[in-house]
């Protein structure tokens, strides 16, 4: 092969004397390092070295932040109370449905929280619904992000079918989303003592100022014959009605939580807490849970060990791997490159035919 | 050439007759011919000829029979294209071009449409058929036909049918028509998953490029066709040549072409600047031969129109792509004369050697013969693209798994909440405003189940990886511009780059098992060299040793100028000094004649050029034929230098004096005959015959009784040079007598007018002189090896490659030049099959096979057995196309080299399929004449060699370059290195869609099966067209798994295309296990790290987005083997460019998720997920590529550890030597 090299170097030298006369015609491809396809290139290879190098350096790294997170998720301190059974009067209790449906009916319900752990403000209040399918597709679409944008757009309601139009003229906010307006409400006292719930600042800020228009009011909201959910201030507008703009920023699971407030003292351990809950919202028919749910937030976010586990265990299999490896190589090694081991070395009768 | 000569002849004739009185232009006159020349011998009656010949030819004395019956050709370069040209000269096809085999039929397709293209031209034109063309009067010739105008158009498209034109085009492809389907679908209100825009944004991207790479090249055939159009020819209007555009010539307006000029049209010749009618035409534009071709005018026309008259009616054939055929009448002053193809120039050859030249246009544009033959070649698929469609349709069932899931449990879930439905807010039977009762879109459990599962197909329609048709298409043009800049494949002398005439075949390079070549021009140059000559019975073989002190050679003065060859042969100094010596001697002028039959005997047309010297002109020999180039070289090397050569005579410089000879008449070379002749009067009144032609055909016509030791130790002689490889020639002549030449000469006149059969009667009046010939002696004419021959034969082997030749030369040069180019070699067993009949051809494969299962059974613990298999053309006869093929088949897969000897071009093809069509193995056929075209476009994968010997086998091939040894680049390097791309590429585009396709899936069990996404729908749609579709493009085209030097220093390396390694079903299963796996990582951790948290639904999304794209692309930096700054800049680039474009998508208020990325992206909890994801999900592939890498290594991992740890590398090649 060196001879073929040679020999077609030596005859480009020998034409580069005689081109002059022929130079500009001539086909030959100009060399460069690119058309060669001899660009400087970093060429890796899995040497035993660096393998076990990269596990170790991942389970370095990952055991730390695995604990790191579980610390963290461990911080915090969390209430959940599932209230939708319990809120259902007894003799509602075969048919619940008639009791959320009922305007007649006591909607308020007192409940009694232990705080276990000393709290520190802010305290973040959710209310916390299960197999609620906030995802469905045709939920999800039910929305019109023109008609909440702006005044103008109030007639966009094309999306929002079945819930885009009254008998009055459009709906605003329109659409299933807005229609099914969580509207559970909580009051808290600590030994008599009313907690301030701040319902402000609940929503991303980027949703207020750009999302939900501050000249787009409600109007003809929850007109029908069929009441999913909330009413809305129709004086105030729609940038300021936090609970809706949390409400309508979607969530991605069917169990899921939204932010209701904040209490913003802090709460000692072994207090009572009592909770009067207006229970209006109906997740009867669907079977759906409600949960009540006070905590507190550290940089993990609520409260989840999922996370610190997944690294804990990533962390560890690498480490494991990194010594199966230094075992492994130590007892069946193979020297690294060496043509013996090319198949037509080992089984040289074999190849040519 | 053939009518030309006879023409000529005739035109001597009469002028000899009719003017006796005006002496010709030189100083020698006619006079010498006018007293036929006396002989005092009396022959033999015609009649026993065929007889004599018959009985010859039985017991031909050469090697073995069963030879004499095949038509390879043997004299002269045996190119099929050659012949074809001779005889269609003739006027007729028929007797040669592919019937050359007798009874085998024409087969082999592509070749089918061509053989009836050339009948076309035997047939006598019908009046209805007929095309009529009045000379210099376009305006009647066109009146009644639509004749098309002389503007040519080779674009496809004009801007208004762009649109419609490429658009249909594109849509041939099925993968385009399933994203349409899906584009329309979605746009169904029921069925409206993706928005209107983003639901036609890939396949509209996927149309614009494509149509944007169409309309580039369009664009540039535009502009070619219009500077085509725009150049000017002189056009005869009103009695006054005038300048005209070619595209506003006409049919029937007579040209005017000066030299060096290029022919507008196709044009019958009227007159030219030569008195005799004679031009010289260049046809490297039409076959890429760049020798003098010489065509003729009608002696009619001639004296007509140096009248000035322009008047006649041309009847001729309709349209058609014969090159080398031409029919037409000529009907002037009432009377009807024939014309041939020796009368027509075509459109794009060039005029050389004539000051001008005056025709009558027949055809013009796209009817030319020129337009006619510029299809391109036809298109194939390459194995991995065919093998890439069973995966396509697993993927199918794939998908229609997945949406059959989702459908299924949309069902059931509707069905267990049927009596909730009313309440349930998605679906509210009741209508929410009023109360009432109604139904919302809601159709029932079943049609509900249908609806999904369309809307399923819809949003996991990227299942089907739609780019990575255009990614392949990218890559394959990537790697053909790599493939045409390789400087290893530029080839020095001829100028000429790597040509990519096919696109879609690159990675079947690195596949190949079979080799099949032609040897002449292929493996050898074609640049015939005179080596050695057998003068009546003395060898002079010399040669090659002080030859070279007389640099200079043979020169001749001619006034004051020096004429000398412009090549020089090495001569022998013997036989110079003995022609020296013999000068004088009278009484034994063999040597003489010899020579003078090697000037004369040809149809070499001497051309004088100018040097920087001025008084120095070198002598340039054009012709056809490389041997009779080379012999003509040789002879004037010693001594009988030729000076011209016009129709009626010659002048040969012999020895200082120059003599006239006259051609009184010339036969061409036919593959019936297999030899040439021609009758020349001496200037010492005799007339003699010399003739020229192969071994076998000469030995029949020689006369037995005459020089029995001069014949015999002139086939000792034949045979040893053939032994040498080298091609041989045996010379004759016999002196005629005066009677003999009377009837010769009448008979060869009836022959040469007669309308009907002339070729037939021209070769029964060339048998009739041909004969009792007097031996003179034979040439051995050496054929070289092209550079670096063996070296690539023995690189192939290595790389277990089945190199087949494929010749039509004789069985002992085929052997020898195996032997010369390494791929005979000592070892090996030679099994040699020879018979002519189908029962001796099966008795023979029978032995053969037991041989080869002896060798194989005898010596498999001792090291390699090999056994060669050698093959003549006869025996092929009886084996191909019958049952015999399937045994022949056997036994050639178990040699490992195969030469085929004096087969014809459709063998070639037969011998091709019969590898082809028994296993899946790739084949490639290289040649580069006429004659190989059959075999190249019958192979997976045709090679063109652009050499000496016309474009034919360029125009069918898919790749073309410069020579054979350029296949050890074409497929251990850039093969090797294209398959490895290409493969990698279509599963890693598998598993990159498939990944997304699950992780969407995977949302929908959580979304109540109603096929929510959580990721946006620009950013699904962008996935593969943006987000991660340039790393995957960057790499098919750059990533190399070894270096250039590693490919050819081992060879073998290239098994791993044999192999499959690159792309097979095992990978294939392996990486939808890893896919699943990853998809699983990618989706989960974000769903359990998310569940019961206050995430929305936008900002998931574009965590599993990026995910996603960060771990496709990490994927694949995982598999890069080579990281240069493209790669770097495409795969951090291509995660960059992510990143951007979900914040813009975000950073739209329009969309519901505005702002999420910002949200979740301030939280550590995000990146946290996202480091997790990649890791977890790529474990499993880094643990099992490094247990694979270090356990079971395959030869490119251990080569490319090699590499990069060079110094044991070292140690290795000399171990591989010393192997």
């Amino acid at each position: 092969m060196n001879a073929i090299g040679a020999a077609s170097s030596g005859g480009a030298t020998a034409a580069s004397d005689s081109s002059t006369t022929t130079k500009k015609n001539s086909k030959k491809p100009k060399y460069s390092r690119f058309t060669q396809q001899e660009l400087p290139a970093c060429k890796p290879i899995l040497t035993p070295g660096l393998v076990i190098t990269t596990f170790i350096v991942i389970g370095i790294i990952f055991i730390p932040v695995g604990l790191v997170s579980l610390f963290a998720s461990e911080k915090v301190v969390e209430i959940v109370d599932r209230y939708d059974d319990g809120c259902v009067p007894r003799n509602y209790s075969n048919n619940k449905l008639a009791y959320i449906r009922s305007k007649l009916t006591d909607k308020s319900c007192t409940r009694t929280l232990n705080i276990v752990k000393p709290m520190k403000s802010p305290i973040y209040i959710y209310y916390q619904l299960d197999n609620f399918y906030q995802n469905h597709r045709r939920y999800v679409k039910s929305r019109s992000d023109k008609q909440l944008r702006s005044k103008k757009g109030e007639s966009e309601t094309k999306l929002c079918d079945p819930e885009g139009v009254s008998a009055n003229g459009p709906i605003v906010p329109c659409g299933l989303i807005a229609w099914s307006l969580f509207n559970d409400t909580y009051k808290f006292k600590v030994k008599n003592k009313v907690l301030e719930v701040n319902k402000k600042n609940i929503a991303w800020k980027s949703d207020k100022s750009k999302k939900f228009g501050s000249d787009v009011y409600p109007k003809n909201f929850q007109s029908g014959g069929l009441i999913g959910g909330g009413q809305l201030n129709s004086s105030i507008p729609l940038s300021e009605q936090e609970n809706l703009i949390v409400w309508m920023r979607t969530a991605a699971l069917p169990t899921f939580r939204k932010l209701y407030g904040k209490i913003e003292e802090d709460l000692q351990a072994n207090q009572q807490i009592t909770v009067v809950i207006q229970n209006n919202y109906n997740t009867y028919s669907f079977g759906g849970k409600k949960k009540l749910v006070l905590s507190t937030t550290t940089w993990i976010g609520g409260k989840n060990d999922f996370l610190g586990i997944a690294y804990v265990t990533v962390g560890g299999l690498c480490l494991f791997f990194a010594i199966s490896f230094i075992l492994l190589y130590v007892v069946k090694p193979r020297p690294l490159g060496d043509p013996s081991y090319l198949s037509w070395n080992r089984n040289p009768a074999g190849h040519l035919n | 050439m053939h009518s030309a000569a006879v023409e000529a002849f005739d035109l001597w004739i009469t002028a000899s007759r009719q003017h006796l009185s005006i002496p010709s232009p030189t100083i020698l006159n006619t006079r010498d011919l006018d007293t036929p020349p006396v002989s005092s011998e009396i022959e033999k009656p015609n009649s026993t000829y065929p007889t004599m010949n018959s009985g010859m030819d039985s017991k031909s004395p050469l090697e073995n029979p069963s030879n004499t019956e095949f038509a390879g050709s043997t004299s002269s370069r045996p190119s099929i294209s050659s012949l074809q040209y001779k005889a269609s000269a003739g006027n007729s096809i028929k007797e040669v071009a592919f019937g050359d085999s007798g009874s085998r039929p024409v087969r082999y397709g592509s070749r089918g449409a061509e053989s009836e293209a050339l009948s076309t031209s035997q047939k006598e034109i019908n009046e209805e058929d007929a095309r009529l063309v009045y000379i210099n009067d376009p305006g009647k010739t066109n009146e009644r036909y639509e004749f098309a105008g002389n503007s040519v158009r080779t674009s496809k498209y004009s801007i208004v049918t762009f649109l419609p034109k490429n658009l249909f085009e594109q849509f041939h492809r099925v993968a385009y028509i399933y994203f349409l389907v899906i584009a329309v679908l979605n746009q169904l209100p029921q069925l409206a998953v993706f928005g209107r825009g983003a639901s036609i944004l890939p396949l509209a991207f996927v149309l614009l490029v494509t149509a944007i790479k169409d309309a580039y090249e369009d664009y540039r055939r535009h502009r070619s066709d219009k500077i085509e159009n725009n150049r000017l020819a002189f056009v005869l209007v009103n009695g006054q040549f005038e300048q005209k555009k070619w595209k506003h010539i006409q049919v029937g307006e007579v040209i005017k072409i000066h030299a060096n000029e290029t022919m507008p049209c196709d044009m019958v010749l009227l007159s030219t600047s030569d008195p005799t009618g004679v031009a010289y035409v260049q046809t490297t534009n039409l076959d890429g031969e760049s020798n003098l071709k010489t065509r003729y005018a009608k002696q009619e026309t001639l004296l007509k129109i140096n009248e000035g008259k322009f008047s006649g009616l041309i009847k001729c054939e309709k349209p058609n792509r014969n090159v080398y055929g031409f029919l037409a009448n000529l009907e002037i002053d009432g009377k009807l004369l024939s014309l041939g193809p020796s009368n027509i120039i075509l459109r794009g050859c060039e005029l050389k050697n004539t000051a001008w030249a005056l025709g009558v246009v027949v055809y013009a544009g796209r009817e030319t013969k020129a337009m006619l033959n510029s299809s391109g070649a036809p298109s194939k698929r390459s194995w991995l693209e065919t093998r890439m469609n069973y995966e396509i349709i697993t993927l199918s069932f794939f998908l229609a798994a997945l949406c059959t899931v989702v459908s299924v449990c949309a069902a059931v879930w509707l069905r267990r909440h049927r009596d909730e439905l009313d309440y349930i807010v998605f679906f509210g039977k009741q209508e929410y405003s009023t109360g009432a009762a109604k139904d919302y879109n809601y159709y029932g459990w079943g049609a509900e189940m249908f609806l999904t599962f369309l809307m399923a197909v819809i949003v996991f329609q990227i299942m089907i990886p739609i780019s990575l048709y255009i990614s392949m298409e990218l890559v394959r043009v990537g790697q053909a511009y790599f493939m045409i800049r390789d400087t290893q494949m530029y080839d020095e002398a001829s100028d000429s780059r790597f040509q990519c005439r096919s696109l879609n075949i690159n990675e079947d390079l690195g596949q190949i098992k079979y080799v099949f070549s032609d040897k002449t021009g292929t493996l050898t140059e074609n640049k015939m060299e005179f080596r050695c000559a057998s003068i009546w019975g003395v060898d002079f073989s010399g040669g090659n040793g002080a030859s070279q002190n007389q640099q200079n050679g043979y020169s001749v003065q001619v006034d004051e100028n020096i004429w000398r060859p412009k090549m020089s042969v090495k001569v022998d100094p013997e036989l110079l000094r003995f022609l020296r010596m013999r000068k004088d001697a009278k009484e034994d002028n063999h040597v003489h004649d010899f020579f003078l039959a090697l000037a004369a005997c040809n149809t070499i047309v001497p051309l004088v050029v100018d040097t920087s010297d001025p008084h120095v002109k070198l002598v340039d020999y054009q012709g056809e034929s490389p041997d009779e180039q080379a012999l003509v070289y040789a002879a004037a090397a010693y001594g009988f230098m030729l000076m011209k050569r016009t129709t009626g005579y010659i002048v040969i410089d012999v020895q200082g004096d120059k003599q006239r000879f006259n051609v009184l008449g010339l036969h061409e070379f036919d593959s019936d005959r297999k030899r040439m002749s021609v009758i020349l009067g001496c200037p010492d009144k005799t007339v003699k015959v010399f003739v020229k032609g192969a071994d076998t055909s000469m030995f029949s016509v020689i006369d037995r009784s005459l020089n029995m030791d001069v014949r015999h130790t002139t086939e000792v002689h034949l045979r040893s040079y053939s032994s040498l490889g080298l091609r041989t020639l045996v010379i004759g002549m016999r002196e005629l007598s005066a009677t003999e030449f009377e009837q010769w000469h009448s008979s060869f006149k009836a022959a040469s007018t007669s309308l009907i059969g002339r070729a037939a009667l021209l070769r029964e009046v060339a048998g009739n002189v041909e004969n009792r010939l007097c031996i003179l002696g034979a040439t051995g004419i050496e054929d070289k090896l092209q550079q670096g021959v063996p070296e690539a034969i023995e690189s192939l082997r290595m790389a277990g490659i089945k190199v087949w030749v494929l010749t039509g030369d004789k069985q002992e040069t085929a052997i020898s030049i195996g032997y010369s180019s390494r791929l005979l070699t000592d070892q090996m067993t030679q099994i040699q099959i020879n018979s002519n009949s189908t029962e001796s051809c099966r008795r023979r494969l029978d032995d053969a096979m037991a041989m080869s299962d002896n060798n194989t059974g005898g010596t498999s613990g001792a090291g390699s057995a090999l056994i060669a298999l050698i093959i003549d053309g006869t025996s092929l006869v009886y084996i191909l196309d019958s049952e015999l093929e399937e045994k022949l088949f056997q036994l050639a897969s178990r040699c490992s080299v195969v030469l085929c000897c004096r087969v014809a071009p459709l063998q070639k093809a037969g011998i091709v399929a019969l590898v082809k069509k028994r296993t899946a193995d790739m084949t490639l056929a290289i040649g580069d004449g006429a004659n190989d075209v059959s075999m190249i476009q019958m192979a997976a994968v045709g090679v063109g060699i652009s050499g000496q010997e016309g474009r034919q086998a360029v125009m069918a091939s898919d790749f073309a370059m410069g020579q054979f040894r350029f296949l050890v680049p074409l497929l251990l390097v850039h093969g090797h290195w294209n398959y490895q791309r290409m493969g990698y590429m279509i599963l890693y585009n598998f598993y990159r869609n498939a990944v997304f396709v699950l992780i969407l899936f995977w949302y929908v069990l959580f979304t109540c099966f109603t096929l929510t996404t959580a990721i946006t729908e620009w950013s699904s749609m962008l996935y593969s067209v943006i987000y991660t579709s340039v790393p995957t493009i960057v790499v098919g085209i750059l990533d190399k798994d070894l270096s250039r030097n590693t490919l050819q220093r081992w060879p073998q390396l290239y098994g791993a295309g044999h192999r499959q390694e690159c792309y097979n079903n095992r990978l294939f299963w392996l990486t939808m296990i890893d896919t699943l796996w990853q998809s699983i990582a990618a989706f989960f951790v974000p769903l359990y790290a998310y569940w019961g948290s206050t995430i929305d639904g936008s900002s998931l999304g574009d965590l599993w987005t990026l995910a996603a794209v960060i771990l496709v692309n990490l994927h694949l930096a995982m598999d890069v083997i080579r990281w240069n700054w493209i790669s770097h800049a495409a795969i951090w680039g291509s995660i960059i460019v992510s990143f951007v474009c979900v914040v813009i998508i975000d950073a739209l208020p329009i969309l519901p998720g505005y702002w999420a990325i910002f949200h979740i992206g301030k939280t550590r909890l995000f990146w946290l997920c996202l480091l997790v994801i990649v890791v977890s999900a790529l474990i499993p592939r880094f643990v099992i590529k490094v247990l694979y890498q270090y356990y079971r290594p395959c030869d490119v991992q251990i080569a490319r550890e090699t590499e990069k740890l060079g110094n044991q590398g070292e140690l290795g090649a000399v171990e591989i030597e010393m192997n």
